[in-house]
């Protein structure tokens, strides 16, 4: 039980990340980005291909994915959707699907759809615990995944509550228009956002990649699951973020486990209609009333 | 950072086919009140937003001698001109003190001190969440973040709106008081009486266009403005 939870609370963790970057975008530009799986997919592919068919070394090829991921945000949000935000919500959403398909035409067009084996980010072997509770095995995978969630979480909190750049982009995904009579550069926090988010999507791909290998359908699964996450969470803030990424990856385990495995994929669309009816905003979604 | 009086030349500001703004020309005195009266949808709040680049407009905008239109708006913050938008558009999430460190995005220190002299009930409020001030703190919380900004010019809109007679005095005396350290004022105003009690020149728009212009006074003597426009006031 304990050890079922652990690799639940290991998936979950990466359902946060997700989630994370979803809500960071959405919070700041107001655009639930379809395409961002496929933009992690993407740079998983270039990461792979600099680092097992060009020879760089994986940790500096990491760095310059992460590089390419906030690039490639930037653009995305600077060219395909800032020239059409008057417009509407849908020609936006409209915009990421295209830049979907875009990228999932390129992967297969350069690098083919066979699977490619990413290397491991951190070998060795699982640290096991003996006690009174029986035995616990922690996979070097999850510890990574602990750490990079919580390194990502507390950071994230610093940023947000005590920077000015941090406030600026709350001030932002608040009220856009009064952000700007602050003197706040509302074009770059929506650049920042999306340089963000676009990481956080490339660092759930070269931390899962290992695992589920490269392929240009390799991030569906976790978009799918991080969306729910965010949703559980309320979709407004990370803290509901991280938390609805851990509460779905350990409730997804247990049902795995004590029930059917065949139900886990139908199960994270039942959790968001059963969120959706009795939290219209998330577990951890504030509601706010405002005077007038 | 800008300084001298503000021109605005023949502005006309457009929302798709709307004519909200139709060619006004203000000038706008350094070291001034000076408020913008009008029913509506008159364009008053339009006008603002032209001031500090939060709309497009047409015709120019030129303070002292320098034209300002092809600086966006936080230039136009960094250079001074702030605007304290109608409805207070504070941010609710976030607390009194975050508000006011967003006031001051775009100066190295936050003077928190100078918003708790002007409004010491900020100061013991410093932590609580902004939604939950009621009506009046969060218009004193509007203004101040607007002063953290350190403007030289300060646009007011409809700052009385929805607010107690006293608190609304207590706007007044603040706007006074800013005023009194050299701060320029543009003041849209609902409420006349206070408007012109506090402005040295008043525009009166109508439809978009300036109906009236003058000193207070002067346009009181008139009984046509004072029935029409002024809601029938009395100096
Ligand atoms: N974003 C917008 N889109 C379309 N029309 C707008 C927009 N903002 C203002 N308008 C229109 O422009 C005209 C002027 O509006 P504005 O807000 O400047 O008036 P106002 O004098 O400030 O009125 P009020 O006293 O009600 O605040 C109105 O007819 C209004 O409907
Ligand atoms: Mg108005």
């Amino acid at each position: 039980m304990i050890n079922q939870i652990l690799l639940g609370l290991s998936n979950g963790a990466m359902y946060s990340l997700v989630a994370i970057g979803l809500v960071m975008m959405y919070k700041v530009s107001g655009v639930m980005n379809f395409a961002y799986g496929n933009m992690g997919m993407f740079v998983t592919y270039l990461v792979w291909w600099l680092t097992s068919v060009i020879g760089i070394n994986l940790y500096i090829s990491i760095v310059l994915g992460i590089i390419f991921a906030a690039l490639m945000g930037i653009s995305v949000e600077r060219f395909g959707l800032r020239p059409i935000r008057h417009l509407s919500h849908g020609s936006m959403l409209i915009v990421t699907f295209g830049v979907l398909m875009i990228l999932e035409g390129l992967a297969v067009q350069i690098w083919g759809t066979e699977y490619k084996a990413f290397p491991e980010l951190i070998t060795g072997t699982p640290l096991v615990f003996k006690g009174d509770f029986g035995i616990i095995v922690l996979r070097r995978q999850d510890l990574l995944v602990f750490v990079t969630l919580t390194t990502i979480s507390i950071l994230l909190l610093l940023f947000t509550k005590y920077t000015k750049f941090g406030i600026a982009v709350r001030a932002v995904s608040e009220n856009e228009e009064v952000a700007g009579y602050m003197g706040i550069n509302v074009g770059t926090v929506l650049s920042f956002s999306w340089a963000f988010g676009v990481s956080m999507a490339a660092l759930v791909g070269f931390i899962s990649a290992p695992k589920v290998f490269v392929s240009p359908l390799m991030l569906l699964f976790y978009q799918i699951q991080g969306f729910t996450a965010a949703v559980l969470g309320g979709f407004e803030t990370f803290t509901g973020a991280v938390f609805g990424g851990l509460i779905l990856g350990v409730l997804e385990k247990l049902v795995e486990s004590y029930i059917s495995e065949g139900f886990k994929a139908s199960f994270s669309l039942a959790i968001i209609i059963v969120v959706l009816i009795l939290f219209p905003k998330g577990l951890f979604g504030k509601t706010l009333r405002r005077r007038v | 950072m800008l300084s001298g009086d503000i021109y605005l030349k023949s502005l006309n500001v457009f929302y798709g086919p709307v004519h909200a703004v139709k060619g006004i020309d203000l000038s706008i005195e350094e070291g001034k009140v000076t408020t913008i009266l009008g029913a509506n949808g008159a364009g008053k709040s339009s006008t603002l937003k032209a001031i500090v680049g939060g709309v497009n407009y047409t015709g120019s905008i030129v303070v002292g001698t320098v034209p300002i239109d092809g600086m966006p708006v936080h230039k136009r913050v960094e250079n001074g001109i702030v605007l304290c938008p109608e409805g207070r558009g504070i941010f609710y999430t976030m607390t009194v003190k975050e508000n006011l460190l967003a006031g001051a995005y775009t100066r190295k220190h936050a003077k928190l001190e100078l918003a708790f002299e002007i409004f010491p009930v900020l100061k013991e409020r410093i932590n609580q969440i902004a939604g939950t001030l009621s009506g009046g703190e969060q218009q004193m919380l509007a203004i101040a973040r607007a002063i953290m900004a350190e403007p030289k010019y300060l646009l007011l809109d409809e700052p009385s709106l929805g607010l107690a007679p006293v608190v609304i005095e207590k706007i007044a005396e603040v706007i006074r008081e800013i005023n009194k350290r050299g701060i320029t004022i543009i003041l849209v105003e609902q409420n006349t009486t206070l408007a012109l009690s506090l402005a040295h020149k008043a525009y009166i728009l109508e439809n978009g266009r300036v109906a009236a212009e003058g000193k207070p006074d002067e346009l009181m003597k008139s009984d046509v403005i004072r029935q029409k426009y002024l809601g029938g006031v009395r100096a």
